[in-house]
């Protein structure tokens, strides 16, 4: 990206998914937005006039190098800089389909716009001030968002609810920097140095925010990315069954035969609101051979990166030494739950001895057949990934990017030395090097302070037309 | 046209000393012009030199070969080291001086110098030849040829002197007329003037203060010298005094406030913030009971008490009134009332940081012409424009100082770059890499340059060779020495630090807080003298940890940032991806680098970027650019619609 990005040329994108559909909307940013525009549209190039500023206007569009009507579109102007890139922005609402935008798109390009690259708009909006980097992502979260709870954070990520408690805890730190410096350079003045103790308590103060924030990073994180929650378990288990189940739909085949499943199956599902991914894996056991050791590789490469497993057993069978090697294996580091399965097929009063073995983890009991338990299921899933996000107020800020994450721990780092430095007899004008540069590393996050690497790292992600 | 001299520097306060020594030291044919020969260098203000930050000027200044640090050595009659409570590296040397001694100090060490001559007059124009200067006129008709001006008029230009609300009266300080002609020549060359002002207090016969109802502070024992080269005499020590204002002075002041110069509307120009007068502290800080007032002998052979803290601009009866409330100067005699004064400035974005004016070649300014308060801001530009008028009229490069290397590339590039929107003082906060900005080591830093420059004289020359190598004595033995526990065990214990179990080197005591470095002194025969301020020098970086290096590593990022040249020919107006406020601010700043853009308020991270590129861009080769120009008009030939 870099130089081509931000060179004030026109620029214009779908910013409508591709297919078809209703209506498809393309957008033009940039100084010729309207002069583009208004040569797509004949009574406008014939008259000299044009669109109002911000009310949708209809008429009718022709390519004006082939000469061929293109469509009837709705356009609206918004006069920079009051638009979402602040610059002059249009948008042109057709028809959906994919042929039109495509012939309206190199239409505009025909009069010298430029096909936008990826994330170009939203970089745009943050180079003119209309958004700062915290809130850019959170527009690329907003577009990705597949859950209710991912969705609410990056709405009010892009309200700037978190840029505004990053400044916060910035002026919070200049105000550190402040009482250190005040006295150094008024050391005559009527009031008296500020005692080293309330430098510490506003540094332990700005501390304890900023590990806060850091507490929301796991599950902030994965909200964006989706808890990951694999199905592990003997053959025929029921695993297959149970995952069809979650998604309410037949994805994974379903037989009687033990070792169906060969290769993990990945799909995404909302759970009360909150994003997970669900993997189906191949059964475990000890004797695998060829092909169905493969598939045990997969299903172990997935249960190191899982967020909570579910180890399914047949209600009918009993706990084994597979199980045992399991647990001591895979339940030390990862959240697990045990999960009965096939329920309907043994009395509600045979309940073994490893269901109520305390100490070892939920155990839910279901059966795909008649639904019992499946609801039990969910709510533990859901706690088990998302207990600390549930039950925050829906508004606090939360941490959902490793840039993120990263940033903010750089910054406790340095807040953390810089107590230690002065209990370690380290003069407070020269520990002040950690708070201001703690203060610099949420300056970068925020994008007040930042480097080509970053913005392009950020806005990479984005995808055309946003 | 006749060019009688290599540099003429105009007016003769500490900033025109400065200039002055400084050009004659390069070797040029320098002429100070002042209209008081007996004034030259004198302290309008205050008597006393240095502080925090400003006392690290002080000796940067003397570090270069300057006039200042032995002035003040010369004079001083009472000294304390301000902040001595925390680390080193914001200590603050502050010496009060006997202002007559003062000045006659400044006019020996003139004297001193080959090739500076001195003269009494009055400028009232500058010649100014197709954007270069080409000498001086005075007001008694005289023509002075020179290429390079160094104009350093103070408070003289359109200066007005306020005491109550009546119309003020012009002066460029108490006593001497204000310089209007030439005031009006600098504005005809189309440079742009603010109007700023600053206030004097009141001052006393000491004879008349009941001394028994004040708190009495002494000078610090030591004899602490600002000059690293010359010793000079240092005449005995003074007590100040301190007393405290209190609800008596809170009233009168309150009842008669409209009757001040600046509360009564009469003075628009805007005052420093942090240097109020008692007006100001009733007005800002009602709550505050009470504040102090330090009693300041201006010398050892006059009565005369200056009453730091107590700048005023109320009429007189009023300020006699409220000092017979302070307590102890009930019955004090007032000698000189306080004051304020509204002066002309040249706002300094106006310049490059040579110091030079943009766009007239030769004319330089420094001092409270740029908007700064203090002497040693003062000075401090001086030198500056001094070095760089000589280097110039030598044909040599210019002399600039960075951010990291001295408070004074601080204080330059602040004005040009910042510009000033009040009275401009430094300050430790000014300075991001202020543990590598010491008083300590201020000759470390910039006596090898003023050797490469060829301004210091032969003995100076060899007293900085000395203390180099004294220090680098130190520093070796502080790394390389192996001490044996039963040597420091007992040193250790005496001053309350944990004994050592095995060999440790004087550095790692050193770096202990509690462990000073001549407390080392003949624990070693190899060692070098610890006792003395070099070594405790040498030991301050010690005990920093690793937060100097720390400084020295962001100092170094600053630097690369600055070798991405900007430059003058920048077209900043086209540079359409720059916020609208940044191209008008770096249009008008024109930054020599990016570091320098970085620092002018107004242009964001953002701006920045898009600055890297517009300028590769441009840089990028002609042609490109023209075809991208003709590409934007033939695009704007598309019907552009009137918006309703
Ligand atoms: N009655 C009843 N049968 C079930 C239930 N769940 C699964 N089954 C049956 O159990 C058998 C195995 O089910 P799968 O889901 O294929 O088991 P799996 O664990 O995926 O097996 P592999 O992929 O071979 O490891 C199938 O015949 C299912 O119909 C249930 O809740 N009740
Ligand atoms: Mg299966």
């Amino acid at each position: 990206m870099g130089g081509d990005a931000v060179r004030v040329d026109t620029i214009v994108a779908a910013a409508t998914p591709p297919g078809r559909g209703a209506v498809a909307v393309v957008r033009v940013s940039g100084p010729d937005a309207l002069p583009f525009t208004c040569a797509l549209v004949p009574v406008w190039r014939s008259q000299g006039t044009g669109p109002s500023a911000r009310r949708a206007t209809l008429a009718l569009l022709r390519d004006p190098h082939h000469d061929a009507a293109l469509d009837r579109g709705l356009i609206t102007f918004f006069p920079g800089p009051a638009s979402y890139t602040g610059e002059d922005l249009v948008e042109i609402g057709v028809h959906g389909s994919p042929l039109l935008v495509e012939l309206l798109v190199e239409a505009l390009v025909g009069l010298g716009a430029r096909r936008a690259a990826h994330g170009e708009f939203t970089r745009r909006a943050y180079l003119n001030g209309k958004l700062d980097l915290i809130r850019a992502e959170g527009v690329a979260d907003l577009i990705e968002a597949d859950s209710e709870a991912a969705h609410q954070v990056a709405v009010h990520q892009v309200e700037g609810g978190l840029s505004h408690r990053l400044n916060e805890i910035r002026s919070q730190l200049l105000e550190v920097e402040a009482l250190v410096m005040h006295h150094v350079d008024f050391p005559d003045e009527d009031d008296p140095p500020v005692p080293l103790s309330r430098i510490l308590e506003a540094a332990q103060r700005v501390e304890r925010r900023l590990e806060a924030l850091l507490a929301s990073a796991p599950e902030g994180e994965l909200l964006r990315e989706g808890a990951s929650v694999v199905l592990a378990g003997r053959p025929n288990a029921g695993k297959s069954s149970l995952y069809n189940a979650l998604l309410g739909e037949e994805r994974a085949i379903v037989t009687a035969e033990a070792g169906t499943t060969r290769d993990a199956l990945e799909a995404r599902l909302s759970i009360g609101g909150f994003p997970f991914r669900l993997v189906d894996t191949a059964g475990l056991r000890t004797q695998a051979r060829g092909i169905e050791r493969y598939g045990i590789e997969v299903a172990e490469r997935y249960l190191g990166g899982a967020d909570v497993i579910l180890l399914c057993l047949s209600a009918s069978w009993s706990w084994g030494e597979e199980e045992e090697e399991f647990l001591r294996r895979w339940g030390r580091n990862t959240p697990l739950v045990r999960v009965r399965t096939q329920v309907d097929t043994v009395g509600a009063q045979q309940v073994p001895d490893w269901v109520v073995e305390p100490g070892t983890g939920p155990v839910a009991s279901v059966s795909v057949r008649t639904g019992e338990g499946l609801g039990q299921l969910r709510g533990i899933l859901k706690d088990l990934a998302f207990r600390g996000i549930a039950a925050k107020d829906p508004a606090a800020p939360v941490l959902t990017r490793r840039r993120q994450r990263e940033a903010v721990a750089r910054a406790r780092d340095l807040i953390l030395g810089f107590q230690g430095a002065l209990a370690g007899g380290i003069p407070a004008e020269a520990a002040i090097l950690d708070v201001r540069e703690a203060e610099g590393a949420l300056g970068e996050l925020v994008g007040s302070v930042v480097t080509d690497d970053v913005l392009d790292q950020v806005f990479r992600r984005f995808c055309i037309g946003k | 046209m006749m060019a009688n001299f290599d540099v003429i520097v105009v007016g003769g306060g500490h900033a025109g000393v400065e200039a002055a020594s400084a050009a004659s030291r390069l070797g040029c044919r320098t002429l100070l012009i002042t209209p008081d020969l007996e004034r030259v260098g004198q302290m309008s203000c205050n008597p006393a030199i240095g502080g925090v930050a400003k006392g690290v000027v002080a000796r940067e200044v003397d570090a270069l070969g300057g006039v200042m640090g032995r002035a003040t050595d010369a004079s001083r009659i009472h000294f304390k080291m301000l902040n001595v409570s925390r680390g080193p590296a914001v200590w603050g040397p502050r010496a009060q001086c006997d202002r007559g001694l003062y000045t006659r100090a400044v006019r020996r060490i003139l004297d001193e110098h080959q090739g500076l001559e001195l003269l009494q007059g009055v400028v009232s124009g500058l010649l100014v030849q197709e954007g270069r200067v080409q000498g001086v006129t005075t007001r008694a008709g005289e023509v002075l040829g020179a290429g390079r001006v160094v104009v350093t008029a103070g408070t003289f230009l359109r200066g007005r002197i306020h005491r109550g609300s009546a119309e003020g009266i012009g002066a460029g300080r108490e006593g001497e007329p204000a310089s209007v002609e030439l005031a009006r020549a600098l504005e005809e060359l189309g440079l742009e003037v603010g109007r700023f002002k600053t206030g004097t207090p009141p001052r006393v016969d000491g004879r008349t203060v009941q001394y028994d109802r004040l708190e009495r502070q002494d000078g610090d024992p030591e004899d602490y010298r600002f000059s690293a080269y010359v010793r000079e005499e240092l005449p005995p020590q003074r007590p100040c005094w301190i007393t405290w204002t209190g609800s008596e002075l809170k009233e009168v002041v309150q009842e008669n406030l409209l009757r001040s110069a600046v509360y009564g509307g009469e003075l628009a120009g805007k005052g420093p913030r942090y240097c109020p007068s008692i007006e100001d502290k009733i007005v800002r800080f009602p709550e505050n009971p009470r504040h102090q007032v330090f009693l300041e002998p201006e010398g050892l052979h006059t009565h005369e008490i200056y009453l730091n803290g107590l700048s005023t601009s109320l009429p007189p009866e009023v300020q006699r009134t409220f000092i017979a409330g302070i307590p102890g100067l009930e019955q004090a005699r007032v000698t000189r009332l306080g004051y304020a004064i509204e002066y002309d400035y040249f706002p300094p974005h106006q310049l490059r940081h040579t110091l030079e004016v943009r766009g007239i070649g030769g004319l330089y300014f420094a001092g409270q012409i740029n908007g700064t308060t203090g002497y040693e801001e003062a000075a401090g530009q001086g030198i500056v424009a001094g070095f760089n008028a000589g280097l110039a009229a030598q044909g040599r490069g210019p002399f600039v100082l960075e951010r990291d290397e001295a408070y004074l590339g601080v204080l330059v590039d602040d004005l040009v770059t910042k510009g000033v929107d009040e009275p401009y003082r430094l300050f430790t906060s000014r300075a991001e890499f202020r543990l590598l900005l010491r008083q300590d080591n201020a000759v470390e830093r910039l006596g090898p340059m003023a050797l490469d420059l060829g301004v210091l004289s032969e003995s100076q020359s060899g007293e900085l060779g000395a203390e180099m190598a004294r220090r680098q004595a130190v520093r070796e033995w502080l790394r390389k020495s192996r001490l044996a526990p039963d040597t420091v065990n007992p040193v250790l214990v005496e001053l309350g630090s944990s004994p050592v179990s095995g060999p440790i080197s004087a550095r790692e005591l050193v770096a202990r807080p509690e462990v000073p470095v001549g407390a080392l002194a003949g624990i070693s025969p190899d060692a070098p003298d610890l006792t003395g301020d070099s070594a405790a020098a040498v030991a301050v970086h010690v005990r920093y940890g690793g937060y100097v290096e720390r400084e020295r590593a962001r100092a170094a990022k600053l630097r690369k940032e600055a070798r991405f040249k900007l430059g003058e020919e920048l077209p900043y107006e086209a540079f359409l991806t720059l916020s609208w406020e940044a191209r008008v601010k770096l249009d008008r700043i024109k930054p020599d680098h990016l570091a320098q853009a970085s620092r002018i308020p107004g242009v964001s991270p953002a701006d920045l970027q898009n600055l890297i590129l517009e300028v590769r861009r441009w840089r990028g080769g002609g042609s490109q650019r023209k075809e991208a120009r003709e590409k934007e008009s033939s695009s704007s030939t598309l019907p552009v619609p009137r918006l309703p």
